[in-house]
């Protein structure tokens, strides 16, 4: 088979990749707090739980689905992983991959109950945000637990300047770009996004992408926990509340479109850093907390109006 | 399908459909009955009620928007904000009381309005729009605000709101409710623009090419929304007597669960008013059971997810069946 390469649309740089190079540049002019290799490195640090939750999203927008549950997947695996750092101090790797397993699995539910309910993926994961946020509470309704060295490493450490977050960021993000853009995984994906029918017709498992594409969104979220763990130190209840719309607005900010069928990791990541750097500037302008919350929400609305058909901007 | 299993299906299924809730309604109630023997007391009952008047009176308007297919989930953001801003337009003095309920039900029609023109013209998921446009009327209320409560609600109003009539039985607040549901049942039944709800959520390709007037229709439904959640803000402020600083919060979730329990699934143009209502007393009676029970916060959290999930599910399987349709 012909590599997917040549066949899968590459959308290449993304509007948002210059919008970030100007905020950059006017940041670096403007702010000179802002200019200083400490906060440039700490933006990064900063975003890398919104990159990988951001790509695992994108695995379910590409096909034209949406995940909802993944904010609160992050708190849950938050709290679990930490009650089992602090139960089981010498066995920090089983519990991440135990941790990692819960997110995977559910994550699979998410995926398996789409394909039997035959429900919509917006109601099913919304359903089951309010239902993951329960068993958080269940679990304990403060902070909990404490986090393995090599997790708070993982979140915070450097290595050689290099903030280990962001080479496990690009790892993630190098595997999503494979699977999602060079692979015929992705290809099918991508197809499934265009037209659900066309694909079935074409004689394309849907079932079995859709699975799939809420695994990976369910294994990114498990991903991210660590990272919030890592750097919370503890396991916070609410650590994920609201992160699955910073997700979403990430990926149509990134330039794909909420009904699937196109997919840019680059324009994601491009995405989650304009995010980061605005917030940054935000606080170092001292702008209020509550200001800050309406503008993000006329952000998420900007986004979401940018996503309209019709008007999407051309391949470069 | 034959014409024969067509007139079958169509005839005998939706009905069941229909009936769905009120079933679990009437089955809910005979367990709650059994539970505990307070529960049929006129008392608790109309108490039960009050409790449920602010979500219930949003959900009429949301189930508008449902019928089309949309959802608002800002409800609770306008919620929040109709309670904090008629508390700070009262300002504690009786004259303001009727200028107050004014303003605060024209913000919420104007919010209901920009979402509709935005989700009609921009032509954009109104998931997202309605998410987007709630956290930015949450940071606006908490803006004004300044993070504590702040207003002061005029003498009387919570007085006569929680006020009971007919030998002390019918609370003011059940009165506000029902009203409010026959004007939903109304405006869905009885006028064109219900009429045409239930045509273009059941169609909107079709609507439009029949020459339907489907944008502004839109436009309204988010209209009615956004006013009965103005209202919704006035009850609650009602009920409790202060606006805190985000009363509203997670009410989306509520009233979402409420209207899919009531048969408005999100495929549009099924349902109406009248199951909503029996949605939200299922809701609360479920609740309600949960804390007789002893069930903690957490558990009736899940339960509702647990209820959007399989109300949604059951609505969509019924609603196959009837209409043999394929489609989710």
């Amino acid at each position: 088979m012909r590599p997917a390469r040549d066949i899968v649309p590459s959308i290449g740089l993304q509007p948002i990749h210059w919008a970030l190079l100007a905020l950059v540049i006017a940041g670096t002019v403007g702010v000179p707090q802002f200019r200083t290799l400490a906060n440039l490195t700490n933006i990064l640090e900063q975003s890398a739980t919104l990159a990988v939750l951001a790509i695992g999203q994108s695995f379910v927008i590409a096909g034209g689905m949406i995940d909802l549950s993944v904010g609160q997947l992050v708190g849950l695996v938050t709290v679990v992983a930490c009650m089992g750092f602090e139960a089981w101090p010498g066995m920090g790797w089983a519990v991440v991959l135990l941790s990692l397993a819960l997110a995977g699995g559910v994550g699979l539910v998410n995926g398996e109950l789409i394909n039997r309910l035959r429900m919509p993926p917006l109601i099913l994961t919304f359903g089951m945000l309010s239902i993951l946020q329960g068993c958080i509470f269940l679990l304990t309704d403060r902070s909990v637990g404490t986090v393995s060295p090599a997790i708070s490493f993982l979140a915070t450490g450097r290595v050689g300047g290099v903030p280990v977050s962001l080479l496990l960021v690009a790892a993630v993000a190098f595997v999503a770009w494979f699977v999602l853009e060079r692979s015929v995984f992705g290809w099918h994906l991508l197809a499934m996004g265009n037209s659900a029918e066309s694909s079935r017709r074409a004689g394309l498992d849907l079932r079995r992408l859709t699975r799939l594409a809420y695994l990976a969104s369910g294994l990114c979220a498990g991903i991210a926990a660590m990272l919030v763990a890592g750097r919370l130190g503890t396991g916070f209840p609410n650590a994920g509340n609201g992160l699955e719309l910073d997700a979403i607005v990430a990926v149509v900010l990134g330039g794909m479109p909420l009904k699937g069928g196109k997919v840019s990791i680059a324009g994601v990541l491009g995405a989650v850093l304009l995010l980061g750097v605005l917030n940054n500037l935000l606080n170092l302008y001292q702008v209020p907390a509550f200001t800050q919350i309406l503008i993000k929400g006329l952000i998420v609305i900007a986004a979401i109006l940018a996503d309209r058909p019709g008007r999407r901007a051309q391949p470069a | 399908m034959n014409a024969a299993t067509a007139t079958f299906s169509l005839s005998r299924i939706p009905s069941l459909d229909k009936a769905a809730v009120w079933i679990v309604l009437a089955l809910l109630l005979v367990v709650a009955g059994l539970a505990s023997d307070a529960f049929f007391n006129v008392k608790y009952l109309a108490n039960l009620l009050r409790q449920a008047t602010p979500i219930g009176i949003v959900a009429v308007g949301v189930t508008f928007v449902m019928l089309l297919r949309g959802v608002d989930l800002s409800v609770g953001a306008i919620v929040s904000m109709s309670a904090v801003a008629c508390a700070l337009i009262m300002n504690g003095k009786p004259e303001n009381l009727v200028p107050a309920l004014l303003a605060t039900v024209a913000l919420g029609a104007v919010i209901g309005l920009v979402n509709g023109l935005l989700i009609a013209y921009g032509r954009v998921s109104s998931f997202i729009l309605t998410l987007g446009s709630s956290i930015a009327i949450y940071g606006l209320v908490q803006m004004s605000t300044g993070g504590t409560a702040r207003g002061v609600v005029s003498p009387g109003f919570r007085e006569v709101m929680n006020s009971r009539v007919l030998d002390n039985m019918l609370p003011v607040l059940v009165i506000c409710l029902a009203a409010a549901v026959a004007v939903g049942l109304f405006l869905q039944s009885r006028t064109r623009f219900g009429r045409h709800v239930y045509l273009i959520g059941a169609s909107p390709e079709a609507a439009r090419l029949a020459g339907l007037p489907v944008l502004r229709v839109t436009v309204a439904a988010y209209v009615v929304s956004g006013l009965f959640a103005a209202l919704g803000g006035i009850a609650l402020l009602a009920r409790t007597g202060v606006s805190g600083t985000n009363p509203g919060e997670g009410m989306e979730f509520d009233v979402l669960a409420a209207v899919v329990l009531g048969g408005t699934t999100f495929a549009g143009g099924r349902g109406g008013v009248g199951g909503t209502f029996a949605g939200v007393l299922v809701l609360f009676i479920a609740l309600n059971l949960a804390n007789v029970a002893g069930l903690p916060f957490a558990t009736q959290l899940a339960i509702k997810g647990f209820i959007i999930i399989a109300a949604s599910a059951a609505h969509s399987w019924l609603g196959r069946r009837g209409s043999g349709r394929t489609e989710t």
